[in-house]
């Protein structure tokens, strides 16, 4: 038997149909001008700015990206590498604190949780972050200092404490306990399998805050063969801001190429293509672990 | 009860968490503009120096060490190889040392050069110029003295730069810094569009009336070209570069403060004067009609770009280098386009080198191996096979030289080393120096221009402003909100524009910013004999 609708809820449809589906195109038309103004020929875009449709199409701007692909393809293998091992520890050792964090019988567990989200609220500042991490833990120019300082994100630690909380009832915890389970058994073989949806959701918050790191590249180091990607773009981009912000007073002409416009725009592209390829996979679990995490606290 | 009280609570911690998650993304972008520790409170964790070491003569090679050389810029895509030669270079000359080339990138330079001298970083040697706050550096105690390791630790380079330059590098009576003996000009000159000037037969820009005239024909004959590009920047593109040419201001001086070149000593306010509003009108004129785009202060481009692509036709000042630049650029994309230069100083009679302290390396206080850094540094500059490798890479693999002048092999994206691709202005040597055939119409410029010379006396100030680190700041933001859209003619009222930014900048605390300044700039002025 079918539910008849009435009138009003047609509507809401439609339009909810419509908001829904210009939103949606208005989250796509920059990445499409910047798709198509890849494709463009860089004196067009000069001439008569970015446009939606090329009409002189060209593939020269990704010619010259891959005329020399080493550096970027360093950057790559460097961006991934970070993202996946440092979602994959960056995951065990916050599931664990999320875990350790909900145990009823962990006396001080609010103390700790409070702890945690006070660095969210106070932080030192840039320059002791800068002295902590290049002069006490002496990772300046390895990649300990792109990996190291987001292993433990205050915000997803106490998400996943929150989620473990909602979906590992603490009577399965205690009867894995009385079939003579161990604190890591428990935690290996019941808590983290009930907490799929979780660990999608911060692992993909994870992997998204490593692909898209910059700043502890631009910060901590000098060898260009360990930038990350996204600091190898950004860079390309800031070198010719500077050269537009400097005075004339300072005399500067830099020698090296200036990329065009096309080929910054292609740059974009390769570089936001992997990441975009990681969404539907995960996407079911991050609605699923988004909602669950965040609402029922 | 309670429990539904602490669900209510988490509920509220994690919607606030979402939020700060949210302001996080935003977040980066943010860091560029918080305020950082300005070097005068940042130094003094640096301030306990190892330096002292430095006591015993001549230099100790003992020791296996390796210097930290700190350049700004990207680095080079062959660095890696000039710095094995180096490296096996001086395994005779300089033995036990080894050195290693950093380059800080153009993103957030100023920070990462804060950052790298106010917390004891392993640095050996580090570049330095005026428009990276040298002065300020050096006075706050940034750098190692030299005055006595040079002689000792380096001899030839102490020879080799002469005495007016480390005279004129001495800041409280101190040489910090190994200034560059390479002799240019960086001063303004209005640059124009020439084959448009002589297609509408148009005056040449020698003055601002002509320039005016130049921007009215092209106005007039090509509409889709803006005449004159400024950019966000108004403040030193417009106001810096029309004072230097009609009121002869001596440098850039902060605060709205303004003296002549003839008569340093009369230091005056100019914001608010009768001659401020004089020069506003005539900006707002220009705005009104059309010399300028109403959006400057929203501009993204370049302004050399825009000349480039031909989208306006004129600037009111470039540098003579950067004019070439722009000029060759140019006719790379466009042959039949022209562009012509006239240098400031030409129309008023004088002309300033750049300072000595426009370029130099310096060594930072942390600093462990101060003379070996010298003794290096030394070799940079004065030993040919060092400065050429450094400055132009292989020969026979990245340059060739040809009837004397400097020729690249390949192309920008093929050759690993470009022309002084280590932006080795520091260590230039004027003996050594090889240049493009381009450079001809700089060095025709320069030639004209030392005809006229007269030595800089603002770029050796350095200012101390510590005292009013707060109203500084608070000036800054009332000058972006209040002064640039005056400049920009983006206020009807001019003089009731200009009166609320006066009263604004008082009330940040101008009049004492202005006194401080005066009173340092004058005692500058008799101690350095410019009176």
């Amino acid at each position: 038997m079918k539910i008849k609708e009435d009138g009003a809820t047609k509507w809401f449809r439609l339009i909810a149909y419509v908001v829904v589906l210009v939103g949606s195109v208005l989250c796509l038309l920059p990445f499409l001008l910047i798709v198509s103004a890849s494709l463009t020929s860089n004196e067009e875009i000069v001439r008569d700015g970015y446009n939606l449709i090329p009409s002189q199409f060209t593939l020269d701007a990704y010619k010259v990206v891959f005329m020399f692909p080493e550096d970027l393809l360093r950057a790559y293998g460097v961006t991934t590498l970070v993202t996946i091992v440092g979602t994959a520890v960056g995951l065990l050792l916050m599931t664990m604190a999320g875990y350790v964090l909900q145990r009823k019988d962990f006396k001080y567990r609010n103390f700790f949780s409070f702890v945690i989200y006070f660095t969210t609220l106070f932080g030192g500042g840039l320059v002791p972050y800068y002295m902590l991490i290049t002069n006490y833990l002496k990772f300046s120019n390895t990649l300990y200092a792109l990996i190291w300082p987001s292993l433990m994100t205050p915000f997803l630690i106490i998400l996943m404490r929150s989620f473990i909380n909602s979906a590992v009832p603490d009577e399965v915890v205690e009867s894995a306990k009385i079939d003579g389970a161990n604190d890591f058994v428990i935690y290996y073989r019941v808590v983290l399998p009930l907490a799929v949806p979780g660990l999608a959701t911060v692992g993909l918050f994870l992997a998204l805050h490593y692909w898209n790191d910059w700043f502890h590249s631009a910060l901590f180091i000098n060898d260009t063969a360990k930038y990350q990607l996204q600091f190898y773009l950004y860079n390309i981009i800031n070198t010719s801001n500077f050269l537009n912000s400097i005075g004339a007073g300072a005399g500067i002409v830099l020698s090296g190429p200036v990329p065009s416009e096309s080929m910054k725009m292609a740059m974009a592209v390769v570089v936001t293509g992997p990441i975009l390829l990681l969404y539907p996979f995960i996407q079911r679990y991050f609605v699923k672990g988004l909602t669950i995490g965040a609402v029922k606290g | 009860m309670l429990g539904k009280q602490k669900k209510t609570l988490n509920l509220v911690l994690s919607l606030v968490l979402a939020l700060t998650l949210l302001a996080a993304c935003s977040s980066n972008n943010g860091t560029k503009n918080t305020p950082s520790p300005t070097p005068a409170s940042s130094n003094e964790t640096g301030g306990n120096s190892e330096g002292d070491n430095s006591a015993t003569s001549g230099i100790d090679t003992s020791e296996r060490v390796e210097l930290q050389f700190y350049m700004l810029g990207n680095a080079p895509k062959d660095l890696a190889k000039v710095e094995n030669q180096v490296n096996e270079w001086l395994k005779e000359d300089l033995p036990n040392t080894t050195v290693k080339f950093n380059y800080t990138t153009w993103t957030d330079t100023d920070q990462k050069y804060r950052l790298l001298l106010s917390t004891g970083q392993d640095v050996d040697l580090i570049f330095t110029a005026e428009w990276m706050q040298y002065q300020q550096y050096a006075k706050n105690g940034a750098f190692l003295p030299l005055d006595e390791l040079l002689p000792k630790a380096s001899p030839k380079l102490y020879e080799f730069v002469p005495k007016d330059m480390w005279d004129a590098v001495k800041i409280d009576g101190n040489i910090y810094t190994v200034p560059a003996t390479y002799k240019e000009y960086v001063t303004g000159g209005f640059v124009w569009r020439e084959d448009l000037r002589v297609k509408y037969d148009l005056p040449k820009p020698v003055d601002i009336a002509t320039f005016e005239a130049y921007l009215e024909g092209i106005k007039a004959n090509e509409p889709t070209i803006q005449p004159a590009a400024f950019g966000q920047d108004l403040g030193a593109t417009l106001e810096d570069a029309y004072l230097d040419f009609q009121r002869h201001r001596v440098g850039a001086m902060p605060y709205g403060l303004h003296a002549a070149y003839e008569e340093p000593a009369n230091i005056v306010g100019y914001w608010g004067s009768e001659e401020h509003l004089a020069d506003l009108k005539v900006y707002k004129n220009w705005a009104d009609k059309g010399y300028f785009s109403k959006n400057e202060l929203n501009e993204t481009e370049g302004n050399q770009d825009k000349i480039i692509n031909g989208t306006t036709a004129a600037m009111l000042s470039d540098n003579p280098t950067r004019y070439n630049s722009i000029l060759n650029q140019m006719k790379a994309l466009h042959p039949d386009w022209d562009l012509a230069y006239h240098p400031f100083g030409l129309t008023n009679g004088y002309a300033t080198p750049v300072h000595p302290i426009h370029n130099g390396f310096a060594i930072p206080k942390n600093s462990k191996n101060a003379e070996r850094a010298l003794a290096f540094y030394e070799l940079m500059v004065t030993n040919e096979r060092y400065n050429l490798l450094t400055q132009y890479g292989f020969e026979g693999v990245n340059y060739e030289v040809e009837n004397g002048y400097y020729k690249m092999i390949g192309d920008n994206t093929t050759n690993g080393f470009v022309r002084e691709n280590m932006n080795g202005w520091a260590w230039r040597n004027p003996e050594f120096m090889l240049f493009e055939p381009s450079y001809d119409g700089v060095e025709a410029i320069f030639n004209e221009l030392d005809k006229i010379q007269v030595p800089d006396i603002y770029t050796g100030f350095a200012e101390d402003y510590t005292s009013y680190q707060a109203e500084r700041a608070a000036l800054e933001q009332v000058e972006k909100q209040y002064l640039f859209p005056l400049m920009a003619g983006l206020v009807e009222d001019v003089e009731g524009g200009l009166k609320t930014f006066m009263e604004k900048a008082n009330q940040a605390g101008l009049e004492k910013i202005q006194e401080s300044y005066k009173q340092q700039w004058l005692q500058y002025l008799q101690e350095s004999g410019y009176n």
